[in-house]
C-alpha cells in the first residue's frame, strides 16, 4: 500500500505539472481559438535556459530569470509571427506553431547538442521530504507541486479579483465588445500569450531538472498535453486540471504493474491461448506505461467525444 | 495539348531517362525523391483537399512498409505477390491501419482532429519496439526483392523503374479521385461540412473514406521504400517523417495538386545535395517552413503563379526588376543565414569546444568554412553574416516599394482611363 | 388539401436557462405552403433548426409521416425528405456555383461513395444542376466563386441547393432577405412554381410576400404559436395585429 501511496503521490505530482502547461494552452485556445503547437517547446525552453542561467546566477535565480526569458519570447511569437499570419485563419495559425516548434528544437539541438544536458537539483534540495514505509519521499516533488499549486493559486486570484484579470476575461469571451469598451485587446493577446509561455517555461526550469532535459522533452509532453486537453475538454480549465491528474496518476501507478492482459485471461482459463498469441497480449504493462493514456484517450473518444468536462458543439 | 499536358510529357520522358544520365547514388535520391512526392500527395489529399490537418501521418507510412516486409518473407522467403506487386501489401496496411485511426479522429474536426492524429503515430511510436514480432525492435525486418516477371530487381535502375511505374499511376488515380463524386465531397468536407450534413451527407463516413484513401497511398509510399531499401524499422514511425511530410507539403503548396509533388522532390533532393555539406539541413527546412508560412501561404506552387499573375497585370518588363531584387534579397538572406548556421554549429560543435579548451587559455583555434579559416573570436567573422543579412533586407524593402509602385502606377492609369471616358466621370 | 404532413406538438427548447420555445402545436399539411411569421427573435429559426435535426428539442415532439424525428442526425431527416435553406447564407464558399449545387444534387443519385467514375461524365448530374442553375437565373454565374458572388445570388444559390433533392418538405427560412423587388417577385414566382406538389415552411418578413404566397400563416411570438389560419383571418387576428402586424395592416 505504500506504494500506491508514493505512485499516487508521484503521479499527482506529474500531473500538476502537466496542469501548468495545459492550463496556458487552453486559456490561449479560449482566448484566441488558436493552438499553440510551441507551447510545449516553451516548456523546453524554460528548461534549457535554467540550465544556461544555473551557472551564472544559481538555481533560484535561474528558476526566476528563465521564465521571463521565456515569456518575452512567447511575446515575440505573438506579435510578429501569429498576428502576421492571422488573416488567412486558424489552421495557418496552427501550421506557423507546427514550424516554429520545429524549429526551436532544431535550434536546442544546434546550440546545445543532440543529448541530455547535465541540468540537476542543487544538492541543497536534495534530501527526503518525509518518509512513506520507510521509502524517503523527494523534496523536491513536494516542491514542485507547491510551487505549480502557488501558480494555479496566483493566476485565479489575477483572473478573479484584479481590474486586469476581468479585462483578460472580457477580452476572452467577447473580444468584439472588450475592444469597443476601449481596452487594447491585441495587447491583453501579447500579454496572456506571453503569461502562458512563462508558465510553461518555469514548468519546465523546474522540472528539467528532475527529470531529463533534452531536446526531445518538447514532442514528449506536447503529445501528452495533446491528450490532456482532448480528453478534458479543449478550453475547460477546470477539464484541463481533472484530466491532468487522471493522467498524471494513471501513467505513474501502470509503471509499478508487473503484469500483462495474459494475466487477465488467466481469469478465465486462457493463459495459454494469450501466451501463444503473444503480442499486445503478453506486453507488461509497465513496459508501455507511456501508451496508456492514448488508451484512454481513444476511449474517451468513443464515449465523451467532447471530452471528460468538455461542452458539445 | 495544353501548356500543362507538354511540361507533364517532358517531366516524364526526361524521368524515364534519368537512370542514364545519373550515378546509381544520384538513382537512389531520384527514388526517395519519388516516394516523397507521392506521399506528400497522399497526405494533400487529406489536408489540402479535405482541410483536415493529420500531424501523425508516418504512422500509415510506415503501417504500408511493415505489411509490405511481411509480404516480402512471407512463405519461406518467396513473397505473397510478385515484387513487382508488392507495394498493394503496403496499400492494405495503410489502409487497414488508417481505417482505425480514421474512425477515431474523424469523430472530432479541426485542431481536435490534428491532436488526435498525432496521438495516435505517437501511440505507434511508443507501442512499436515492444512488439518485436511485428516491427523486429530495434533491428528491425528484412527481406530480399525476389525476381519475378523476368527482372532480377538486383540493380537500382530496376528498382527506380519500378518506382517510377508505381508513382507515375498513384499520381494518376489521386488525381483521377478529384474528379470523381468523392473527390468532389472531399473539397465540400474542407468548405463547409456542417452543410454537407442538411445535403443529406453522413459527414464521419466520408471523412473515413478519405482518410483511408489518403492513408492507403501513404501505406503505397511507405511499401515502395521498403522494395527499395529491402528493410524496415520503427523509426519509419518517428514524428520526424510525420514532420517532414507537413514541412514538404505546405512547402510546395496546397492550392494546386502539383504543389506537395514539387514542394517534396525538391526538398528531398536538396536534403540529399546538402547531406555533406551541413549538419543542420532541418533547421534549414523548418526556417524555409515557417518563411513560406509568414510570407507565402499559397507555397512555391502559389508563388509561381502568383508572378504569373503579376506579369500579365503589369508587363514583363516592369516585373523584371522586382524579379531580381526579390532573388538577390532571397540569395543574399539565404546566404547570411547559412553562414552564421554553419558558423555556430562548428563553433558549438563538441569537438571544437574539447579543442577549444586543451588549447592555451583564451585563444580560439580557427574554425575551417566555405574554404577559408575564420576565428571566431574577431568582430568580422560575424561582420560577414550581419552584412548579408542586412544588405538582403534591404533589398527585400526596395522590391517591396517596386511592387507597391507598380501597383500605384496601375491604380493611376485606371483613374485616367476612366476620367478620359466622356460622360463616365459625371 | 391532405392530411398533416409534419406535426409539431408540444415543442420546447431551452438554452442554459432560457426557454425560447416554450411548448408549439404546429401543423404543415401535405401540400400546402405555410408561412411562419413574427417578430425578431421569436424563435422562428430555431423552430427551423430542430425540425432539420440542428438541434434536439428539450421537450415535446416532431412527427413527419408517421416517425418521430426529433433529435435525430440532420442527414437522416434529409433522408427522409425534408431539405431546409439557411436564414445565413450556407454555401460552399471557395468552390463554383455550378459545383456548389452538384455537390446538392450528386446525393439523390446516391453517389456518396463513388470513387470509380468521373463526376463530369454523368449526364444525368450536369443536366440536373444545369436546370436548377437555369431555374434560379444563375447560369451565367456557373463558373464563378461562390463566395465571391454578390449577397442576393447567394440566396438564390441557397434556394436552387435546397431544392436539389427533390424533397417532401421544403423549408426556406428568409430566402428573399436582401433582394431587390424585381428579383424578390422572381423568387416568389419561383417559389410558387417549385413547390407544386410539395409542402412548403417559408419565414419570410416581407408581408406582401406572405401575403400573396402562402395558403396558411401562423404567427410565432415570444416562442409560442398565437394564432394559425388563411391570411384573411391572420390579418383580421386582433391579438395578431397587436403583437406583430401593429400599424403596418392598420394603415
Ligand atoms: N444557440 C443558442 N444559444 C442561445 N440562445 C440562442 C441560440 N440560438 C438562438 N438563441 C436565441 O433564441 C432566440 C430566438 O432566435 P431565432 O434565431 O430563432 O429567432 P428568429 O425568430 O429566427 O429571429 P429573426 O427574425 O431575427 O431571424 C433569440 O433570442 C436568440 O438569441
Ligand atoms: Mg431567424
Amino acid at each position: 500500500m505504500d506504494w500506491l501511496l508514493v505512485s499516487v503521490m508521484n503521479g499527482v505530482v506529474y500531473g500538476l505539472l502537466l496542469f501548468m502547461v495545459s492550463a496556458g494552452l487552453t486559456l490561449i485556445f479560449g482566448m484566441m481559438g488558436v493552438l499553440n503547437f510551441a507551447h510545449a517547446s516553451f516548456y523546453m525552453l524554460g528548461a534549457y535556459f535554467a540550465f544556461s542561467l544555473q551557472a551564472r546566477i544559481g538555481f533560484w535565480g535561474a528558476i526566476l530569470v528563465a521564465p521571463i526569458i521565456v515569456g518575452a519570447v512567447g511575446v515575440v511569437v505573438e506579435r510578429y509571427f501569429l498576428r502576421r499570419v492571422h488573416q488567412y485563419g486558424h489552421a495557418h495559425e496552427l501550421l506557423l506553431t507546427f514550424g516554429l516548434s520545429f524549429m526551436i528544437a532544431e535550434l536546442v539541438k544546434l546550440f546545445y547538442g543532440n543529448y541530455p544536458v547535465n541540468y540537476r537539483i542543487p544538492g541543497s534540495l536534495d534530501f527526503a521530504a518525509f518518509a512513506v514505509g520507510g521509502l524517503d519521499y523527494p523534496a523536491y516533488r513536494v516542491l514542485m507541486g507547491g510551487v505549480a499549486m502557488a501558480m494555479f493559486v496566483l493566476i485565479y486570484l489575477l483572473l478573479t479579483r484584479t481590474r486586469v484579470g476581468i479585462i483578460v476575461r472580457s477580452a476572452i469571451y467577447k473580444p468584439r465588445m472588450a475592444e469597443a469598451l476601449g481596452h487594447n485587446v491585441p495587447l491583453v493577446f501579447m500579454g496572456v500569450f506571453g503569461v502562458g509561455a512563462a508558465l510553461a517555461g518555469l514548468a519546465g526550469a523546474v522540472a528539467g531538472a528532475f527529470y531529463t532535459t533534452n531536446p526531445n522533452m518538447a514532442l514528449e509532453l506536447g503529445v501528452m498535453v495533446f491528450v490532456v486537453v482532448v480528453v478534458g475538454g479543449l478550453g475547460s480549465l477546470g477539464g484541463a486540471m481533472l484530466a491532468s491528474i487522471l493522467i498524471g496518476t494513471i501513467t505513474s501507478l501502470s509503471v509499478g504493474i508487473d503484469a500483462s492482459l495474459s494475466d487477465l485471461f488467466a481469469l478465465f482459463g486462457a493463459r495459454q491461448w494469450a501466451e501463444g498469441v503473444g503480442g499486445l497480449l503478453t506486453l507488461k504493462v509497465s513496459s508501455t506505461a507511456g501508451t496508456i493514456p492514448f488508451a484512454l484517450m481513444l476511449l474517451i473518444l468513443l464515449v465523451r467525444p467532447h471530452g471528460l468536462l468538455g461542452e458539445k458543439g | 495539348m495544353k501548356p500543362v499536358h507538354i511540361l507533364l510529357l517532358g517531366i516524364v520522358l526526361a524521368l524515364l531517362a534519368l537512370p542514364s544520365f545519373l550515378t546509381p547514388g544520384l538513382v537512389n535520391a531520384a527514388i526517395q525523391m519519388l516516394i516523397a512526392a507521392l506521399f506528400a500527395s497522399a497526405y494533400y489529399l487529406l489536408c489540402g483537399q479535405a482541410g483536415m490537418l493529420s500531424f501523425g501521418h508516418a504512422a500509415y507510412f510506415g503501417m504500408g512498409a511493415f505489411a509490405t516486409i511481411h509480404a516480402m518473407n512471407a512463405i519461406g522467403g518467396t513473397g505473397l505477390l510478385p515484387t513487382p506487386l508488392m507495394p498493394l501489401a503496403g496499400a492494405i496496411g495503410g489502409g487497414a491501419f488508417g481505417f482505425f485511426a480514421g474512425y477515431f479522429s474523424t469523430k472530432r474536426t479541426g485542431t481536435y482532429f490534428a491532436m488526435i492524429t498525432l496521438a495516435i503515430a505517437e501511440l505507434v511510436h511508443a507501442l512499436a519496439p515492444h512488439l518485436k514480432a511485428l516491427f523486429g525492435g530495434e533491428a528491425g525486418v528484412s527481406a530480399t526483392r525476389m525476381p519475378a516477371w523476368g527482372f532480377t530487381f538486383g540493380s537500382t535502375n530496376e528498382v527506380y523503374y519500378l518506382t517510377l511505374a508505381w508513382v507515375a499511376l498513384c499520381l494518376t488515380l489521386l488525381y483521377l479521385y478529384t474528379r470523381t463524386p468523392l473527390g468532389r465531397l472531399t473539397l465540400g468536407l474542407r468548405e463547409n461540412t456542417h452543410r454537407l450534413r442538411f445535403l443529406g451527407y453522413n459527414t464521419h463516413g466520408l471523412a473515413i473514406c478519405v482518410f483511408v484513401v489518403s492513408a492507403m497511398f501513404s501505406g503505397v509510399a511507405g511499401g515502395l521504400l521498403v522494395v527499395s531499401n529491402e528493410a524496415a524499422n520503427y523509426v519509419l514511425f518517428d514524428a520526424h517523417l510525420s514532420a517532414s511530410v507537413v514541412l514538404n507539403t505546405y512547402i510546395g503548396g496546397v492550392r494546386v495538386f502539383l504543389g506537395p509533388i514539387l514542394g517534396a522532390s525538391l526538398m528531398t533532393f536538396f536534403g540529399y545535395a546538402v547531406s555533406d555539406l551541413t549538419q543542420s539541413w532541418l533547421l534549414y527546412q523548418g526556417a524555409l517552413f515557417v518563411l513560406v508560412m509568414m510570407y507565402m501561404p499559397n507555397g512555391l506552387a502559389g508563388l509561381f503563379g502568383q508572378i504569373g499573375q503579376w506579369r500579365s497585370r503589369f508587363g514583363l518588363a516592369a516585373l523584371i526588376p522586382f524579379v531580381l531584387l526579390a532573388l538577390g534579397a532571397g540569395l543574399l538572406v539565404g546566404g547570411g543565414g547559412a553562414f552564421a548556421i554553419e558558423m555556430l554549429q562548428r563553433f558549438l560543435s563538441q569537438d571544437y569546444q574539447a579543442l577549444a579548451s586543451a588549447n592555451a587559455a583564451g585563444t580560439w583555434p580557427p574554425i575551417r568554412l566555405f574554404k577559408h579559416d575564420w576565428s571566431p573570436a574577431a568582430p568580422g567573422t560575424w561582420l560577414v553574416p550581419a552584412t548579408l543579412l542586412t544588405a538582403g533586407a534591404g533589398l527585400a524593402v526596395l522590391a517591396r516599394q517596386w511592387l507597391r509602385r507598380l501597383v500605384q502606377r496601375e491604380e493611376s492609369n485606371r483613374a485616367a482611363a476612366e476620367a478620359s471616358v466622356p460622360g463616365d466621370a459625371a | 388539401m391532405s392530411d398533416a404532413i409534419l406535426t409539431l406538438r408540444g415543442l420546447k427548447k431551452s438554452f442554459g436557462d432560457i426557454e425560447i420555445i416554450r411548448g408549439v402545436d404546429l401543423d404543415l399539411l401535405g401540400g400546402e405552403r405555410h408561412a411562419l411569421i413574427g417578430p425578431n427573435g421569436a424563435g422562428k429559426s430555431t423552430i427551423f433548426h430542430l425540425i432539420s435535426g440542428n438541434i434536439a428539442p428539450t421537450a415535446g415532439e416532431i412527427m413527419f409521416a408517421g416517425k418521430q424525428i426529433g433529435g435525430a442526425q440532420p442527414q437522416a431527416i434529409n433522408h427522409l425528405g425534408i431539405s431546409r435553406s439557411f436564414q445565413i447564407t450556407n454555401i460552399f464558399p471557395r468552390l463554383t456555383t455550378f459545383e456548389n449545387l452538384r455537390l446538392a444534387v450528386m446525393r439523390a443519385h446516391g453517389l456518396q461513395y463513388n470513387f470509380w467514375r468521373l463526376v463530369d461524365n454523368n449526364r444525368r448530374v450536369r443536366e440536373q444542376t444545369e436546370r436548377l442553375l437555369e431555374m434560379v437565373r444563375l447560369q451565367a454565374r456557373a463558373d464563378s466563386i461562390a463566395g465571391e458572388m454578390s449577397y442576393s445570388e447567394q440566396r438564390s444559390l441557397e434556394i436552387a441547393m435546397t431544392l436539389a433533392s427533390d424533397p417532401r418538405v421544403i423549408l426556406l427560412d428568409e430566402p428573399m432577405a436582401g433582394m431587390s423587388r424585381d428579383e424578390t417577385e422572381y423568387t416568389s414566382n419561383l417559389i410558387r412554381e417549385v413547390t407544386k406538389g410539395r409542402a412548403l415552411m417559408i419565414v419570410e418578413h416581407d408581408m406582401d410576400v406572405v401575403f400573396s404566397l402562402s395558403e396558411r400563416v401562423s404567427v410565432l411570438v415570444y416562442g409560442q404559436v398565437i394564432a394559425t389560419g388563411t391570411p384573411e383571418e391572420i390579418r383580421r387576428n386582433a391579438s395578431v395585429k397587436e403583437a406583430y402586424l401593429g400599424e403596418e395592416v392598420a394603415a
